[in-house]
């Protein structure tokens, strides 16, 4: 399959590209795109910024100069960028970017835009759904599914898995390590989409959308998240989370603060 | 009541507290013709009566309520309030909401009229309304609060769906609706006079969640009381 992954950023995708190409069953390329129509120029002043003093620069100027990078200078939505994508024919997209997808850039993709989300769909759609989950004592996970121009309303989802997050020690730590997982995400996405194997699930739209969340019950989600924090011996700990399978941290954990994730929060 | 209810009710025990300390704190002469509805209002929430004024009338519903009016009057009682009225239907009015989104004033109209009777949004049959109010102060209003500042949006459309949101949060167990009330709790200025036709809507907005408040708290007491007798039932039968 012809895969692209869509960033706002070079290094930012550097970590779904090292993770299929482990996978080695893929033709990948990276688009890199504007956050905005009006982001065009503080944009390449912010890639070259980061070019020049991330870890990964010389991986980043290596996929460069073998022709994976495409860069676009308008907007995903825009009539030349739909242009540029259709003539790379693609097959499927992931979702890499802070950018709101419309019908007709969707539809530049054979088989959809893949979006990675840390919540376990149909369930919890929308922002701050980890925070919700820990707060309502449902399990935490990550559900990737073929975006629509809705939010989280895709009705394919491809995997929707719980993830534990109980050995982290705040909700910050546990966002960022939902979000070093999306390239692991994308790879058992795509494997099960190459396969026989697959069943689709339906997003039926049964769940809530959730919203950003206050200070208030963000405060008393991370206190309720340290109540299963593995703590020194002799402490006690809280009623237990049903939070099962536990995956294997990311053997390339996203640097921190690096560009937007393409774990959809 | 397990440790996470536990955890929910003190959150909410002490933005009860901060809550009323704010409404006591507010000067009634600020507030021009809400003033006296202030005082009474503070009264209700006076550290002799912590949780609100038991004894003051249910307000009356009939078919020519104000709705802001009803809202003052709402905030003004702890006792329940029947939501039996059945509205016109509920597609075509979202439709026509959907439509006026870039029109603040004919949006606080629509609200007003339909929900004069304001315990109506909690109907079943409002659902979708409800979901569609939520999601605009959540998303819009709440991003141009943020991006400009509180007057980028037209308060009394604010506030009122603040207000609708706040009477919901009455009625159900949804806590996104009662986190939309925390939220703007913490986004709006402390001392905000709205330059608004009804600035009681502010005031109410507060009553109106501190109540909202007031009914989780308890309700949450309510699940640790039938948790324990439970689990002493339990007991009993094992041994």
């Amino acid at each position: 399959m012809r895969i692209a992954i869509l960033a706002n950023t070079l290094p930012g995708a550097l970590p779904i590209y090292e993770e299929l190409q482990r996978a080695d069953a893929h033709d990948l390329v990276v688009i890199i795109c504007p956050v905005s129509s009006r982001t065009g120029a503080r944009d390449w002043a912010k890639h070259t910024a980061r070019l020049l003093l991330k870890s990964r620069q010389f991986k980043s100027l290596a996929l460069l100069s073998k022709g994976k990078v495409k860069i676009l200078r308008h907007a995903l939505d825009h009539p030349r960028s739909l242009e540029r994508l259709a003539k790379l024919k693609l097959d499927v997209g992931l979702h890499k970017t802070g950018n709101i997808y419309r019908q007709a850039t969707i539809e530049r993709f054979r088989l959809g835009i893949l979006n990675a989300h840390i919540g376990l769909l149909p369930g919890y759609r929308g922002r701050s759904v980890m925070e919700w989950s820990v707060l309502q004592g449902d399990p935490v996970g990550i559900s990737v599914f073929f975006i629509d121009s809705g939010i989280d309303t895709g009705e394919r989802i491809i995997l929707s898995e719980q993830v534990d997050i109980s050995h982290c020690a705040s909700l910050i730590e546990a966002k960022q390590y939902l979000f070093s997982l999306d390239a692991l995400f994308y790879r058992r996405a795509l494997a099960l989409l190459s396969s026989n194997e697959l069943n689709w699930k339906r997003n039926d739209l049964s769940g809530r959308r959730y919203y950003v969340m206050s200070k208030l019950f963000n405060q008393t989600a991370e206190k309720i998240l340290l109540l299963h924090h593995p703590l020194p011996s002799g402490e006690g700990r809280g009623e237990g989370l049903s939070y099962s399978g536990r995956i294997d941290p990311h053997p390339n954990p996203l640097p921190k603060g690096e560009g937007t994730s393409g774990i959809d929060n | 009541m397990s440790a996470r209810e536990d955890a929910i009710r003190d959150a909410l025990k002490r933005r009860l507290s901060d809550v009323r300390n704010r409404l006591a704190g507010l000067t009634p002469e600020a507030f021009g013709d809400a003033a006296d509805y202030l005082k009474r209002l503070q009264q209700s929430f006076s550290s002799e009566n912590p949780s609100g004024n038991d004894s003051a009338p249910v307000p009356a519903r009939n078919g020519g309520n104000d709705c802001v009016a009803a809202l003052c009057a709402i905030s003004l009682t702890s006792a329940p309030i029947d939501s039996t009225i059945q509205s016109a239907d509920a597609e075509q009015f979202l439709e026509s909401l959907k439509q006026c989104r870039n029109d603040s004033e004919k949006r606080f109209r629509l609200l007003a009229e339909r929900f004069s009777w304001p315990p109506t949004f909690s109907l079943s049959s409002e659902a979708e309304i409800r979901e569609h109010v939520l999601m605009r102060t959540m998303v819009h209003d709440r991003a141009r609060i943020e991006e400009r500042s509180i007057a980028g949006v037209d308060a009394d459309d604010l506030l009122l769906k603040l207000n609708l949101v706040a009477v919901h949060s009455l009625e159900t167990d949804d806590l996104r609706f009662l986190d939309a009330l925390n939220y703007y709790y913490e986004l709006l200025p402390t001392d905000w006079v709205p330059r608004a036709r009804h600035v009681s809507l502010v005031v109410s907005f507060l009553g109106l969640y501190a109540r909202a408040l007031h009914v989780r708290i308890l309700r949450n007491q309510t699940i640790a009381h039938c948790d324990t007798r439970e689990h002493s039932a339990r007991s009993a039968a094992d041994i």
